[in-house]
């Protein structure tokens, strides 16, 4: 097994992808803990007193309302995916007829569809049904946009479920559903584990609807907050990176949870 | 665990019994099944084709800010007009052309070395690729604010180009007309190489060991192992990770959000972006639904061939 070996190719993609990836993430953390003076001098790159002062600024009541914004979209957000998805995607396992191939067909172009053009419909839609600045508008938005793409990556896993183990489960009298809830599901839960790890994790990071669904900062989630912070003129860069670190760290939390389901199973979708 | 995790093809060996069986209750249970579909259907007809209904009903009316909610005045192709001939609709088709080739090329090129280079056992591998996942997990709006940072006058890089004294000013990163969209480019393939990198480096675990073994006592050099073993691995998926990059590419607009907001002038007003900023930031909804229509003209047509695609290595595998 020795062509395991690392040559001096292999060696010198590893350490430039390693600058690449780590140097930001490392960037982030120092500048979280600089004052305002030393980030912009440059003899105190590296070397500097750290403060916490930003985190300090950063931590008030707004930034709490934000993060409770944050996690009641992300969490609602993937609850009301999977529970559409999941279903759909057993369903599309299981029959083989015009319905499946129209409705692949059309979860590949939604799952595609930009989501700049999605939001400009969304928003004279939502303002006409009284959704426009409220957190279940945002809910209904991000479950439309992750739908298509969970249902796609969900499927793969039903199919892989033995046909003989639900006619085995039907044999015994159980009705459909009961077989779905009792045999099928429990089979299929590492993929419907994945997905749900990325419904959480893309509804954490979405930004685009909140900006302009909600129509003051006041209500705006972890993400939106941050958006509208880095593209304002003068930014206050140790605040910014400490809202930043702060939007990570429930990430680093699930991506610790979850790192190897990811590894394993994100790779799915793309090949199947 | 990996196994579990790569599904199969659902197997099709059924004993005529068990078809016999099935017959007898089938349009009962095939009706079921088509219950499990409802309330997705539901809600993507609500949510998603209704909303694009109306975003072609837009794109043919005068739609601004006062009458988005009002009737709207029926204008024909007077939007598409205004956007395509002559105007920055044009100027930005070319400017997306630019920027999909410069996210595909770095992002399939660099996701492949990854995938190779990762391919090699050891703590170094596996903690630099749990690191790419990780920063691929990342917001996207965390991500551009690094970049945007990072690029800025006063960031690392230009640290770096004024300590050397490679330069006298700041490299205009971020606001030169030019290196804007590259700069954006690159930051938008940094964030799709950890993934196309995992699925790389999927093809490549499926390689027998004896393959590498039987390379090795042909006495292949790294290079030929590369070219007639592992590229070989790769092929089928590489197309449809390849129409992956390029979708990535083409409806990507947070990057350009965060880090530029379109800017310079209009230097990274990529299509998704321009019909987004016509209706949300001169609120021309019409003009903006118009720019957007052209958009999603573009995904019907890499959707076609993504299925295609997919279709094609399904019949392969």
């Amino acid at each position: 097994m020795n062509h395991q070996k690392a040559g001096p190719v292999t060696t010198s993609v590893k350490a430039l992808l390693t600058l690449m990836y780590g140097v930001p993430i490392l960037w982030i953390v120092l500048t979280s803990f600089k004052s305002s003076q030393d980030v912009f001098n440059t003899q105190s790159s590296i070397i500097f007193r750290p403060v916490i002062t930003a985190y300090v600024d950063a931590l008030d009541g707004a930034l709490a309302d934000a993060l409770l914004q944050s996690v009641l979209i992300a969490t609602g957000t993937t609850a009301f995916v999977l529970l559409i998805a999941i279903p759909a995607a057993y369903g599309l396992a299981r029959t083989k007829r015009w319905v499946t191939t129209l409705g692949l067909g059309l979860l590949i172009v939604l799952q595609m569809m930009p989501q700049t053009a999605t939001v400009i419909p969304l928003f004279q839609i939502f303002g006409d049904w009284s959704l426009l600045d409220r957190t279940v508008g945002v809910i209904i938005a991000d479950t439309a946009l992750l739908t298509p793409f969970a249902t796609l990556l969900l499927r793969p896993f039903f199919r892989a479920v033995p046909r003989e183990l639900e006619e085995a489960g039907a044999i015994d009298g159980a009705s459909t559903l009961r077989t779905f809830w009792s045999v099928v599901l429990p089979v299929a839960r590492n993929g419907a584990f994945t997905v749900g790890t990325l419904v959480f994790l893309l509804a954490w990071g979405e930004f685009l609807y909140a900006v302009n669904f909600f129509l003051s900062p006041g209500s705006y989630p972890l993400s939106a907050l941050l958006a509208q912070q880095v593209s304002a003129f003068g930014i206050d860069w140790p605040g910014l990176m400490a809202l930043a670190v702060l939007t990570s760290i429930p990430i680093l939390l699930v991506f610790t949870a979850t790192y190897r389901l990811l590894r394993d199973g994100l790779t799915v979708g793309a090949v199947k | 665990m990996s196994s579990q995790l790569a599904p199969t093809t659902a197997s099709s060996a059924t004993t005529p019994a068990g078809r016999a069986r099935r017959r007898g209750r089938r349009l009962t249970t095939r009706q079921v099944r088509l219950l499990f579909l409802a309330p997705a259907a539901l809600f993507l007809v609500l949510f998603s084709l209704f909303p694009l209904l109306q975003l072609l009903r837009m794109s043919v009316s005068d739609v601004t800010a006062a009458t988005l909610n009002r009737e709207w005045v029926f204008t024909g192709l007077e939007n598409f007009r205004q956007s395509f001939v002559g105007g920055e609709g044009a100027d930005a088709l070319t400017r997306t052309g630019i920027f999909v080739l410069v996210v595909t090329l770095l992002g399939m090129v660099l996701g492949l070395a990854a995938a190779i280079a990762l391919r090699t056992k050891g703590r170094w591998s596996a903690a630099l690729l749990a690191l790419m996942v990780f920063v691929w997990a990342l917001p996207p709006v965390v991500n551009g604010s690094v970049w945007k940072f990072l690029l800025g006058d006063r960031g690392l890089f230009n640290t770096i180009v004024l300590g050397l004294g490679l330069r006298e000013d700041p490299m205009p990163f971020l606001y030169d007309q030019y290196w804007a969209l590259m700069s954006v480019a690159f930051v938008n393939s940094f964030a799709v190489i950890p993934f196309n990198a995992l699925v790389f480096r999927a093809g490549l675990m499926n390689i027998p060991p004896e393959t590498f073994e039987a390379a090795a006592l042909d006495g292949a050099t790294k290079w030929q192992e590369v070219r007639h073993v592992m590229l070989p691995a790769v092929r089928p998926t590489t197309l449809v990770l390849l129409v992956l990059t390029i979708v990535y590419g083409f409806r990507s607009f947070d990057f350009i959000y965060v880090m530029t907001y379109g800017g310079p002038g209009t230097a990274t007003n990529t299509l998704p972006f321009l019909g987004y900023l016509q209706a949300f930031a001169r609120y021309d909804f019409g003009l903006g639904a118009a720019t957007s229509v052209v958009t999603v003209l573009g995904v019907l047509v890499l959707a076609a061939v993504y299925a295609r695609s997919i279709r094609r290595e399904e019949a392969e595998s």
